[in-house]
């Protein structure tokens, strides 16, 4: 046994670590989670998918007992708890394990399609279902766990349904290096320009953008107003009235989703400016931007790749051949799942659990137990269960200052990206371990010479612009066309900034992060995981962004 | 399949034989690895072929169009225009029983068309008068130019797993196992020895597989323009079986009614291609140094 060296603790960040929890080896997730959350969500968003993937392991009798999760200072922080068990047992349950996830490969876009997307959609009808103003108060309690019990289910189909589908696509990429050779990035050609929840959502805007310019009327509002204004605008004439009605039809099906994960940020159809701003982009675009056509041109070039593939592989023995196809269907299935799950769970989910605990923000501040609606995302579960049924019953407003106080005093310092005990060494290769590598990328090379940065290639391609750092989504107003957006991480919504940037630059992820794969849809350069960016890069700067190789170089 | 040749059938002369015909059996025409395989084209599926036999070491243009025509025979047997094929040569004293003359000439793998085949064959005869040949032969005591030189014309099965097989332990001497090595892709990075091959042990009686052990099979053999090209196995493929159990005991049947009717114990080169099993190779096995067999 190798004795190891707990990671140094910030002295300015105290952690209080304790017994078994010392022992696990904590990092930072600052792919999902860049700055600090709120405490419901830290119970709710930031822990439900580690209850949810510690389902998953047990499913696929994976060689990890769980993962688990703490908030330290309102950071979020991610442990995988392996089993206890001999090097030769965790051998044989490593493979046990890796038969589980691959017979799960076979049938994975049937298994979405007819058993997984079925059951969440109706979890989502159940959590919806609720008049949540005209409830009592007991029906609100009631429908909170309810609501909160649902949410933990989903996140166990959401890891059910996304390991199987990142290992395919991991594996595929494996594959098809073994056969076909060339650079990692090849393989994600074939898996590209497939239709899923995020094209059908630019579809459909798309198509809306198409009505508007059928308006003059509209068609100024669009144009002009700022996109806060628009919706009032609209309601001055019959045209734009009737228009309104044609985008509540798309928020009402696609609005559910916000500009980053968590709670605390409002819905589509709470504050559809980010929608508007892409709509009134669409209204300047001439037909031939149509994005299906950008769609089509993914999807053709995806069937040339995969045709010379099947042809590179004629002479190679049929079960090849078969493995072939059927991984190719699998990280093709894999990638449509790694893209809708986003827009069901992840947000849409995640905007129903909002919209009750809103509602009993909103109890609250009538009955005076908290200052403001939004306060309640400072409360504990358990405190929301006790003031459910009765809003008034007990003054939480204490508690909210004093909570909101903690996190204000670690708002500016810097999180220790890892806690606890690092390993004795790297973990034994498997699809697991090369899944998660491709997802969360490796540690970021140390940077050798000023000015260069280097992460994993993400999207291939090559070029020079200026840089434009974006924190929030509220930030993007400022992305202006061929700039380069630099950015901690990129939340699905963030999707139709890809349309506008030039190239993509991350601190956090790797090849099969969101950012990496939102890139490649469309077809610009990217480099993830490369640690520093945000924090080296300033606005204007310079960049010369390389795909291929992953580099990033500060040129001016 | 029948003899295309409409040439007499004198021991002087120039002569087509396909595998299977009754002429091809006799090793004083066609050598003995391509007579013991027409002979077993009598027991189970061999790639269909053809043997040019000619006298002395020097190839007749006049056969070319024989050879033409029996290419173009050979492409509708398999199916399609231009088949593959493997040019091999085969001494007409090569393969007794006293001397194994694997490898000793060259071997044409993976030529299309029939003017590649026509080269691949003149190619073969040159051999014949290759140093390294002649002197194999002066040191087996042997002619120095042989009496008759037959060059084995056929089909290269696109394998997708290849394997050995012998029908007594060449290692132990074991009569009653059967022991089969097999591996992904064509048979030569097994002959070749740059992959380990997955290897199972099958009792004659009764055909109870006995043994096996799964290989890590890094490297295959596979087809390519103009010849072979051995390529890395995609690494989750290299630890799963080239074969299943029913072709493992359907190989050993084959060793063992092989055995039978050559009276000993033979190895085996076999393909095997979608659902088909093909016989590439049948000889005695000359090296069973611990034969504990009653003679």
């Amino acid at each position: 046994m190798t004795l190891t060296q707990a990671a140094p603790l910030a002295p300015d960040f105290p952690v209080d670590l304790q017994d078994v929890d010392a022992q696990h080896f904590w990092q930072q997730d600052r792919m999902h989670f860049p700055g600090q959350v709120l405490p419901l969500d830290g119970e709710l968003m930031a822990s439900a998918p580690g209850r949810g993937m510690t389902h998953a392991f047990r499913v696929y009798e994976a060689p990890i007992e769980a993962m688990r999760v703490r908030i330290e200072h309102g950071y979020v922080y991610n442990a995988m708890v392996g089993v206890q068990a001999s090097p030769a047992e965790l051998e044989e349950l490593g493979r046990r394990s890796e038969e589980a996830v691959m017979g799960a490969l076979g049938r994975l876009g049937e298994r979405w399609d007819t058993e997984w997307l079925p059951a969440i959609r109706r979890h989502l009808q159940v959590m919806g279902a609720l008049d949540l103003p005209r409830a009592s108060g007991a029906a609100l309690a009631a429908h909170l766990d309810e609501v909160v019990a649902r949410y933990d289910r989903l996140w166990q189909l959401h890891m059910i349904a996304v390991l199987p589908s990142y290992l395919a696509m991991s594996e595929f990429e494996d594959f098809y290096r073994d056969v076909v050779g060339g650079q990692a990035l090849d393989a994600y050609r074939l898996l590209q320009g497939i239709p899923s929840k995020t094209t059908e959502v630019a579809a459909d805007l798309w198509r809306l953008s198409r009505v508007a310019l059928g308006s003059a009327e509209v068609t100024s509002v669009l144009s002009t107003a700022a996109s806060g204004d628009v919706p009032a605008l609209l309601e001055r004439s019959p045209e734009g009235r009737a228009f309104r009605v044609r985008l509540d039809e798309h928020l009402r099906r696609y609005g559910h989703r916000s500009a980053t994960w968590g709670l605390g940020s409002p819905s589509f159809i709470e504050d559809p400016a980010p929608v508007i701003k892409v709509l009134a982009d669409y209204v300047g675009q001439p037909d031939a931007a149509d994005p299906a056509e950008d769609l089509a041109r993914l999807a053709a070039d995806r069937e040339q790749a995969v045709a010379d593939a099947r042809e590179r592989l004629r002479p190679y023995p049929a079960a090849v051949r078969a493995q072939f196809d059927a991984l190719l269907a699998a990280a093709q299935a894999g990638a449509v799942i790694s893209e809708d799950h986003n827009f069901w769970i992840d947000f849409y989910a995640t905007d129903l659990v909002r919209q009750v605990v809103l509602e009993l923000g909103r109890r609250c501040a009538d009955a005076r137990t908290l200052s403001h609606p939004h306060d309640v995302l400072y409360l504990t579960l358990d405190e929301l269960r006790a003031a459910a049924p009765a809003p008034a019953a007990a003054d939480l407003r204490a508690v909210v200052v004093r909570r909101r106080a903690d996190l204000q005093a670690y708002a500016a310092v810097p999180a220790p990206p890892v806690l606890g005990t690092p390993p004795a060494g790297p973990p034994p290769d498997s699809p697991f371990t090369r899944l998660t590598a491709k997802f969360w990328g490796t540690s970021p090379q140390a940077p050798t010479e000023p000015g260069v940065l280097r992460g994993a290639g993400g999207s291939r391609g090559a070029l020079t612009g200026p840089a434009r750092v974006v924190r929030a989504l509220a930030d993007t107003e400022r992305l202006r066309p061929g700039e380069i957006l630099v950015a901690e991480t990129t939340a699905p919504p963030w999707t139709p900034l890809f349309a506008i940037a030039a190239a993509v630059v991350t601190d956090t992820g790797g090849i099969l992060s969101h950012s990496a794969v939102v890139a490649r849809e469309y077809a610009i350069p990217a480099v993830v995981g490369t640690g520093l960016a945000t924090a080296t890069i300033r606005d204007g700067d310079l960049l010369e962004v390389d795909g291929d190789t992953g580099i990033v170089r500060i040129v001016g | 399949m029948r003899s295309l040749a409409a040439l007499p059938a004198a021991a002087d002369v120039a002569e087509l034989l396909w595998l299977g015909d009754e002429r091809a059996g006799d090793p004083a025409l066609t050598g003995g690895k391509a007579a013991n395989l027409s002979r077993s084209a009598a027991v189970h599926d061999v790639p269909p072929g053809f043997v040019l036999t000619v006298p002395g070491a020097t190839l007749p243009r006049e056969l070319r169009r024989a050879l033409s025509a029996a290419y173009r025979r050979l492409g509708e047997l398999v199916g399609t225009d231009a088949p593959p094929v493997a040019v091999r040569s085969s001494a007409v004293d090569e393969d007794g029983l006293q001397a194994s003359f694997a490898g000793q000439h060259d071997t044409f793998l993976n030529v299309s068309g029939a003017e590649a085949v026509w080269w691949a064959v003149a190619r073969c005869f040159a051999s014949f008068g290759a140093q390294r040949a002649l002197d194999y032969r002066r040191d087996r005591g042997l002619a120095e130019a042989p009496e008759r030189v037959a060059v084995l014309v056929q089909w290269l099965v696109p394998a997708d797993a290849s394997g050995v097989v012998f029908s007594a332990d060449p290692v132990s001497g074991d009569r009653d196992e059967v022991v089969i090595n097999a591996s992904w892709g064509l048979g030569e990075s097994i002959v070749g020895g740059t992959v380990t091959p997955d290897s199972w042990r099958v009792a004659h009686d009764g055909l109870v597989i006995r043994g096996r052990v799964v290989a890590d099979k890094r490297r295959m053999t596979i087809a390519a323009p103009g010849g072979t090209r051995e390529v890395p196995v995609p690494g989750r493929m290299s630890r799963l079986p080239a074969l299943d159990d029913a072709q493992v005991r359907r190989a050993a049947a084959l060793a063992v009614a092989l055995e039978r009717r050559m009276g000993r114990p033979v190895d085996l080169e076999l393909a095997w291609a979608g659902d088909d099993l093909f016989l590439l190779q049948c000889r005695p096995i000359t090296t069973l140094h611990h034969d504990r067999s009653p003679r």
